[in-house]
């Protein structure tokens, strides 16, 4: 048998070294961890539709360079971060000094700071589950620490514009920490773009935790351009009666892959998680969600919609895992699929794993096309075929989109969806 | 009080009802595996040449496989040279041609299992084909079969009377180096049945075989084979127990159906071997590979299984659906208690333009038993049109038990639509309530709501089967309330 291929040496030298101490510390040492790290193949469970887009060049090992001008695509009104290439650009961040609310950059921490903070990374994560999110842990050169002290609320939205310059090959590794202290509220936009045309890989890791009774709002908007591979990682832990909605947005690429890990740790906490994602052309994108209900009475909600066009693949795998004491457990969850063309794929799991009796658990999948009778309702009412089609396939997933709690987000999504449908209906 | 206390000590007592071992002397290998015994196992039952080829392959196949671990069960590991292949009850040679030159023996092990096989062959009119260890032992209802030109013997006559046919299909749904356990079976299967039902012809009765793990140690390997002609229709029944036993006992079993234009074929099981007992000590693992092959235009297979025995059970029985229109139906009610492990479900392979298929699985976890539907649904580029409904509802009794939902839905055409919903609750107090206000016992109860929740898949059941897959459930739940 071919032995497995592991990540390449070339990928475990970090650049950057203006990091406080303790968190160069431990770059080094998950670095060290992941030497002879195998890359996941067909035959890793949670890879295993998408291992085929996962293409590691050595030169791609090399991190891009923090210089240069970012430019967000969303103007609007709110609060501001940008990074570049990883690393956070001071001069293109707009953010007032907040009682209470502390954002900074990690080459900006005292190294007390910085040392609790190392003790914490990855501890939202379950790292077995998300192999490539250490390689972040690994290579990180730059982060935003986010913390709120208990009943602190941001006033506005944050932005957070993750750009990479892609003029020559390489990789960034964006990194977010949000300490949100208890019934504290903030409602959190990433967004990611590139400019560029060379092979890059953005490999993001964000977490979160949820103190009691703490209420968050995370959007995030994958626009980056066909040049690059994308794996993100999301990671939240929330305590007793806290609120987390997460809604993400997703346009395919040579590899979109985004995990969403989510811990229900204390009594009555919930979850709502959205999702839209469309692929054209050759793109892929494959959301990975899990729901872990620790503690008992607590709900959870899922709602996820993909369409492919042309020769395209969306993957959506989706697991709740109910413990054995997270009695009075509710959780839902929902994927619907819309295959636009015969060349192109859906792939869906839906996964329950329950260890609790009682418990309300359901999920539902469906893959299909649209409807051929309420196409033939808008045509016979002289709506065109083309214009009809565009219709309800955005019927199917402005569901979501509108629930998206900020207008202007809403608008940035809506343009590049309608660009979507131009080029998928061309000629219907 | 004394007939209180002894009638105590009697329910106590009893475990496993069928649990027993049948004194017969058998012809048993050393346990073993290498190309001599398999050698030996084909010479003993004078197979030929080809014969010895096709399990020699599967075997040097089967050497370079790995065992799958991907199921959701865990068990020790398995040492296949501690297994023997072969045990055959004395004097093969003289098989008898009715139920008098049975053995009374065998006899009297079929009455404490409550099959009375000549009751059964004039009343409800089921030929029996019956396996006792790996040999067949007893054939009935053969002539009116032959008169409708329907084959149905073991698998070991097949290869002899029909090579043709045997060459032809075996091994073509599922081949030899289709996984670790199916490639076992190849190369080692014992006997097991074979149906051949011609062009046109409608199988006069149901068809069934009991099968028996009896000698300590020796491993079952079944082999079955069934193909149905064009506008052919067939239904086989698969029925099992199984003595009590301490060292868990392996059974990798191959189903094969091949199914033409227009043909139907129905396949029903119930599973009821050993368990294990309470303390999830001993108990058989059932590793077995079953598949249709959906062939023909219009043509339809329909899986119907209740398990409730087994201390492992790793089991997908699977469509391929390749012809136009053809349908494939899985029905499942599978039930866990004390310790025991199911990973099963089914697979829906459509190929073919309109192929439709329908999936209800009912799994029922209790004690501190796992309890997994592992499912794919796949649409392959030319499934224009296919369609797929998928429900899995788990019920929860008690707080230590697991019940999981791993479906893989794969789709690569548009025009394909798949449904699929999964629920998972617990007998639920109100209901619960309503019962006992009315005076019935909680045992009762639970019986009562269980068998209401596995209505769906019952109804798909042959009538003799479904009353007893009922008292199956009955009996495999005593004790899990309360």
């Amino acid at each position: 048998m071919k032995p497995a291929p592991t990540l390449s040496t070339a990928f475990l030298h970090p650049a950057g070294q203006s990091l406080p101490e303790p968190l160069l510390a431990l770059r080094k040492q998950r670095g060290t961890a992941l030497v002879d790290m195998p890359l996941p193949t067909r035959k890793t469970e949670n890879w295993k539709y998408s291992s085929k887009y996962l293409k590691l060049t050595d030169d791609m090992a090399i991190s891009l360079p923090a210089e240069g001008k970012t430019g967000s695509s969303l103007a609007v009104p709110g609060y501001k971060v940008a990074f570049l290439n990883g690393v956070m650009m001071p001069e293109a961040c707009e953010y007032p000094d907040l009682d209470g609310i502390s954002i900074k950059s990690f080459g900006d921490l005292s190294d007390d700071e910085a040392s609790d903070l190392a003790d914490r990374l990855d501890s939202t994560l379950d790292n077995k589950a998300v192999q490539m999110a250490r390689l972040n842990s690994a290579r990180f050169e730059d982060g935003l620490l986010i913390r709120l002290k208990p009943d602190a609320v941001l006033d506005q939205p944050l932005f957070i514009v993750h750009e990479v310059t892609a003029e020559a090959s390489g990789s960034a590794f964006p990194r977010i920490f949000v300490d949100a202290g208890r019934h504290s509220q903030i409602t959190l936009v990433e967004e990611y773009i590139s400019s560029g045309s060379a092979q890059v890989m953005v490999n993001t890791v964000t977490e979160f935790n949820v103190a009691e009774g703490a209420n968050i709002t995370s959007v995030r908007l994958n626009m980056e351009g066909e040049n690059v591979q994308h794996i993100g990682s999301t990671g939240v832990l929330q305590q007793r009666s806290s609120r987390f909605e997460s809604h993400t947005v997703g346009f395919g690429g040579p590899l979109r892959r985004h995990d969403l890990q989510v811990r229900l740790e204390g009594e009555g906490a919930e979850c709502k998680l959205n999702g839209v994602v469309v692929t054209q052309g050759k793109q892929h994108y494959d959301n990975h969600t899990t729901i872990e209900h620790v503690a008992a009475h607590c709900n959870s909600e899922e709602t996820y919609r993909n369409i492919a066009a042309d020769q395209s693949h969306a993957v959506f795998n989706g697991r709740i895992h109910i413990h054995q004491d997270a009695q009075k457990s509710n959780a839902d969850m929902n994927n619907k699929n819309l295959l636009l063309s015969n060349g192109a794929e859906i792939d869906t799991k839906p996964e329950l794993e329950i260890y609790a009796d009682d418990v309300k658990c359901a999920h539902g999948a469906t893959i299909g096309q649209l409807d051929e009778i309420s196409l033939f309702y808008l045509v016979s009412r002289g709506i065109g075929r083309r214009e009809a089609n565009v219709l309800l396939t955005m019927a199917f997933i402005n569901e979501l989109v509108e629930q998206i709690p900020i207008e202007a987000v809403r608008e940035t999504v809506q343009g590049r969806l309608n660009h979507f449908f131009e080029q998928a209906f061309q000629e219907a | 009080m004394a007939t209180t206390d002894t009638e105590v000590n009697e329910l106590i007592k009893r475990e496993y009802e069928y649990g027993f071992v049948t004194d017969i002397e058998s012809d048993t290998f050393e346990p073993g595996l290498n190309e001599d015994v398999i050698a030996r196992l084909s010479g003993l039952k004078k197979e030929p040449e080809w014969m010895l080829e096709w399990r020699l392959k599967a075997y040097r196949r089967w050497l370079e496989m790995d065992e799958p671990d991907w199921a959701h069960v865990g068990y020790p590991k398995i040492d296949y040279n501690s297994i023997s292949y072969y045990s055959a009850p004395k004097r093969p040679e003289d098989m008898p041609q009715s139920l008098d030159e049975v053995d009374p023996e065998l006899l009297k092990t079929y009455e404490k299992l409550g099959i009375p096989l000549h009751e059964r062959e004039k009343l409800a009119g089921v030929a029996v084909d019956a396996v006792f260890d790996s040999v067949s032992v007893a054939t009935t209802f053969k002539e009116p079969l032959a008169k409708a030109g329907v084959i149905f013997c073991s698998i070991s006559e097949a290869i002899q009377d029909y090579p043709e046919l045997v060459k032809k299909y075996l091994g073509s749904v599922v081949p030899a180096g289709d996984n670790f356990f199916a490639g076992l079976n190849s190369a080692v299967f014992s006997d097991g049945t074979f149906v051949y039902v011609p062009k046109g012809v409608r199988c006069p009765m149901e068809l069934s075989t009991y099968f028996r793990i009896n000698a300590a140690n020796t491993g079952q390997f079944e082999r079955t084979l069934i193909i149905a002609e064009d506008s052919s229709y067939v239904s086989y029944l698969e029925g099992c127990t199984a003595p009590m036993r301490d060292e868990n006992q392996l059974h990798a079993a191959v189903v094969e159906l091949v199914a033409l234009d227009d043909a139907q074929i129905k396949y029903s099981t119930v599973q009821n071997w050993y368990p294990g007992d309470e303390e999830g000590k001993g108990g058989i693992f059932n590793f077995v590979t079953k598949r249709g092959a959906a062939i023909g235009k219009n043509s339809k297979i329909s899986w119907t299984q209740v398990e409730t025995g087994s201390a492992v059970t790793w089991k997908y029985p699977s469509c391929v659906l390749r012809g136009e229109n053809s349908v494939g139906e899985f029905y499942s009610v599978a039930l866990t208690n004390n310790y025991q492990q199911a990973d099963t479900g089914t697979k829906m392979i459509h190929l073919g333009k309109n192929t439709s298929s329908t999936i209800i699985s009912k799994g029922i976890s209790a004690g501190k038993s796992s309890n997994a539907y592992r499912g794919l649904v796949k649409f392959g580029p030319g499934a224009e049109g296919a369609r797929n409904f998928t429900q899995c509802d788990s019920l929860l009794i008690g707080d230590r038990c697991g019940a999981h939902t791993f479906p893989y839905i794969e789709s690569k055409n548009k025009s394909a639509i798949v449904e699929h919903e999964a629920t998972t609750s617990k007998v639920s107090d109100e209901q619960m309530f309503l019962c006992r206000q009315r005076g019935i016992e909680p045992e009762q109860a639970v019986s009562m709501i269980v068998n209401g929740f596995c209505k769906e898949v019952f109804k798909e059941l042959p009538m003799e089967f479904a009353v007893e897959a009922g008292k199956l459930l009955e009996v495999s739940l005593e004790g899990s309330v309360g």
